[in-house]
């Protein structure tokens, strides 16, 4: 096992390389020169000239990744943003845990929501319950970000006044955020768990446990469950990662300074350092979400341990 | 049996979640502070608080209220004694100005020459601001005694005062400068009204009072000032609405009716110094013809435009300066809309059959929805435009190199001087990415523009400014389009708060009732 996780951290080496080359050259042959939009429309064409040196675009292609590879690896550098001028570090730093307690908040709803729902929609098929869960499930996952967070602070905070409608320093402004990034999920969530548990509980050692005189809840939360899990937590995992990354639209509503809000920013100002370094850090902690999902697999399924050794 | 397990396993997580939720919500209610400080919503955070290492208005607007400058611009954009309590011509190239005494900076230091010397100098080697202190020449730059600095210009530059009371030129202390180094611009050291006090990058600026500000008269009366950034538009105003903020800058369209109609809020309107244009590429068939240009100009019904763009917020443009800027020629009669006396210079020009072009636009909604009523008005005298919609970046580069046909961009006078706003946008010096990207050349409008530029006299410079301006109405490189308006939103307690046209409002005037 600890061969195994040693090996995947090692194997994020030459993913981590890759996905910088990838950015890189991405942003390179990315029509807009950085010099220019920073300085905008006004600047004479001498002191766009001038930044551009200074910031050293001038240099070749392979002479500036080169640089950056050099600074990264040697240095632990990823450099300083050309807007603000903070190292890339920080940028990223202070961001994160805005983006690590939305994530987090918005896949304990989506779990909450989910699971539960799920389960009772895969052993109440057909039922009331189960489609009124479809439907709302449908409309979870149809229901663009952005509207349902308008609509959730037209209600909550313009006609009821119960809750703010921007920042994310209390838990109380968290309510919102959360409960607008979780839905979608929990409707994804709610969609794999009642697959997953449909298609278990027809399986013969269910019938066998019922047949052994079991209660209901014992089959289903001990056998059932637990092997309808593993499809469960790949999703889970995935949305987690996938919300780690940034959740731009729900940042942007709430006026959240997250990871996600950096990117894009700095994605339209080409602020190369910090695109670069963002997006190795979002690589780097969906890899690790990915490999704690893979280890996870080995806790429901021994029979996935057995094959880490 | 199952149907009981479940309600109780779904029951459970929901009271764990809404305990959750609902037992930590108490800790924001407590947080409220005894000395209430004033909260302003603005679009972004500020992205550095050295005005030398960028030039942008969220920044621009926290740093008026940390940095002062040499010469002050009222509201009316008038110009006003700063730290220099007086200053006069020497030469036709050099003013000496006249410190304050005793005035202190946030690290208690107290101002001198030498900062300010310091401060032009480094302004000059930044490439964000050197476009507001280029006519400054470095060698003439002469710190005469501790509180008597003498400054020049390359050659006779007559909108100099102006500059020196932009953002970008306010006055920096040598030492905490060279202390912070790189990390300057996260640890602001002015002698503004306020001080930073704290900075949540990407959420807020806290400001707190600056206890020993120079001008006792004028010391800000509130003792905290946050900066809340909030990109969502519509959010600033709800927040407004429930008591979140105090002040929102940049309300919408849409919402300054519910603002202004809300018992609890006021609307603060007034023009600012911005433009908003459609400019034809001069040098390319058909607008190198003015009569194409002129009959666009009389085709298009702008008055729609701001009714149906802008929601009838700010007004249509009659020339290339707002009437807030200095010897902006307010008597230009505008086009008006006028198919027929299009139709007739196309006809004139050998064009009634029309033709095709493309009209550019970057992802500005605005902007795209005036190319899109452009496209349709302008079939009314068979010209037959296509939409581009181009990212921001390139939209610059290829404007700049002259590939357009027609494109829609904006421009802040942000000093209030005539020069500021013509010089770079008509000129034939600044073809290209100098600023005057319709490659406009009139040798008359040169002649005029360098003229009021070197020239000190205000009386001289008036007229050859209101003689451009006549000048390029009629010539007609762009479709003068709308004048912006600074809209912000306040609630009822709060008191003194005016608009600057730049947009940089001051904030130690407001107090609460």
């Amino acid at each position: 096992m600890h061969k195994y996780i040693l090996r995947r951290l090692l194997m994020l080496i030459p993913v981590m390389l890759g996905v910088s080359f990838i950015v890189f050259t991405m942003m390179y042959i990315t029509p807009g020169d950085p010099a220019r939009i920073m300085l905008g429309e006004s600047a004479p064409t001498e002191e766009v000239e001038k930044f551009r040196e200074e910031l050293g675009l001038n240099d070749p292609f392979f002479f500036q990744y080169g640089r950056f590879v050099k600074n990264l690896v040697i240095h632990q550098d990823i450099g300083r943003s050309y807007t603000s001028k903070r190292p890339v570090t920080i940028e990223i730093l202070s961001r994160f845990p805005n983006t690590l307690k939305l994530a987090t908040l918005g896949i304990v709803v989506a779990v909450v929501l989910g699971i539960p729902t799920g389960i009772i929609s895969a052993t109440k098929q057909y039922s009331i319950f189960d489609n009124a869960a479809m439907v709302a499930a449908l409309l979870g996952v149809s229901m663009p970000n952005f509207w349902q967070g308008l609509m959730l602070i037209l209600l909550f905070s313009v006609h009821l006044g119960w809750l703010p409608s921007s920042g994310f320093s209390s838990y109380k402004e968290m309510i919102l955020p959360a409960l607008t990034l979780g839905t979608s999920s929990a409707a994804i969530i709610t969609r794999m768990t009642r697959s997953s548990m449909l298609e278990v509980i027809r399986q013969d050692y269910i019938r066998t446990a019922r047949a052994k005189g079991q209660t209901e809840s014992v089959v289903i939360n001990r056998h059932a469950l637990k092997n309808a899990l593993i499809p469960i937590v790949t999703v889970i995992g995935l949305q987690f990662g996938y919300l780690l990354g940034g959740a731009v639209l729900t940042e942007s509503i709430f006026g959240i300074s997250g990871v996600g809000r950096l990117m894009v920013e700095s994605i339209n100002a080409r602020n190369f350092p910090v695109v670069q370094g963002g997006v190795l850090f979002i690589a780097l902690t969906f890899s690790i979400v990915n490999l704690m999902v893979d280890i996870l697999y080995s806790f429901l399924d021994p029979r996935i341990k057995s094959q880490y050794k | 049996m199952l149907k009981k397990k479940s309600f109780i396993i779904l029951t459970s997580f929901l009271m764990i979640f809404t305990l959750m939720v609902t037992g930590c919500g108490g800790e924001s209610q407590d947080a409220a502070t005894e000395s209430q400080p004033l909260i302003v919503a603005q679009r972004s955070d500020a992205v550095v608080l050295d005005p030398h290492a960028n030039n942008d208005q969220a920044s621009s607007r926290v740093m008026r209220q940390i940095y002062s400058n040499l010469i002050n611009q009222n509201e009316s954009m008038e110009l006003e004694p700063g730290l220099a309590e007086s200053w006069e011509a020497i030469d036709e190239l050099t003013f000496e100005f006249n410190l304050r005494q005793g005035v202190k900076f946030h690290n208690g230091e107290e101002l001198t020459a030498n900062d300010v010397a310091f401060t032009l100098n480094r302004a000059l080697g930044s490439s964000h601001v050197s476009h507001i202190v280029g006519a400054i020449n470095p060698d003439g730059i002469v710190v005469v005694d501790p509180y008597t600095i003498r400054i020049a210009t390359h050659e006779p530059f007559a909108p100099l005062l102006a500059h020196l009371a932009h953002t970008a030129t306010g006055i920096l202390n040598e030492k905490a400068v060279t202390e912070a180094g790189e990390d300057y611009s996260q640890s602001p050291v002015g002698t503004g009204p306020y001080k930073l006090s704290n900075w949540l990058v990407g959420e807020t600026v806290e400001l707190v009072i600056f206890e020993d500000y120079y001008d006792e008269a004028n010391k800000a009366k509130i003792e905290k000032v946050v900066f809340k950034a909030i990109a969502e538009d519509g959010n600033r105003a709800i927040e407004l609405e429930t008591g979140g903020i105090d002040i929102a800058y940049d309300i919408i369209g849409t919402d300054v009716d519910r603002v202004a109609n809300h018992s609890d809020l006021a609307m603060v309107r007034d023009m600012n110094l911005s433009t908003t244009y459609v400019g034809f590429n001069a040098e390319k068939e058909p607008f190198n013809d003015v009569r194409v240009r002129q009959a666009i100009n009389y085709a298009v019904d702008m008055d729609l435009i701001v009714d149906v763009v802008y929601l009838g917020t700010g007004e249509p443009s009659r020339g290339p300066l707002g009437g807030n800027v200095w010897a902006s020629n307010q008597n230009l009669k505008p086009y008006g809309y006028d198919v027929e006396k299009a139709k007739e210079l196309m006809k004139e020009a050998g064009l009634e059959n029309g033709f095709k072009t493309k009209i550019w636009t970057n992802q500005n909604q605005q902007r795209i929805d005036i190319a899109e009523i452009l496209q349709n008005q302008l079939k009314d005298i068979n010209i037959e435009a296509e939409v581009s919609i181009m990212d921001w970046g390139a939209y610059l580069d290829a404007t700049a190199a002259g590939e357009h046909d027609m494109f829609i961009l904006g421009w802040v006078t942000v000093t209030g001087d005539p020069d500021y706003g013509l010089y770079p946008l008509f000129h034939s010096k600044t073809h290209g990415d100098g600023g005057n990207r319709t490659f406009y050349t009139n040798e008359r409008v040169n002649e005029l523009l360098d003229l009021a530029r070197v020239n000190v006299d205000p009386a001289i410079r008036e007229a050859a400014y209101i003689e451009v301006q006549e000048i390029v109405r009629d010539e007609a490189p762009w479709i003068f389009t709308w004048t912006g308006e600074e809209l912000t939103g306040i609630r009822d307690n709060v008191k003194g708060f005016k608009n600057h046209p730049a947009g940089h409002h001051k904030l130690w005037s407001v107090y609460f009732e």
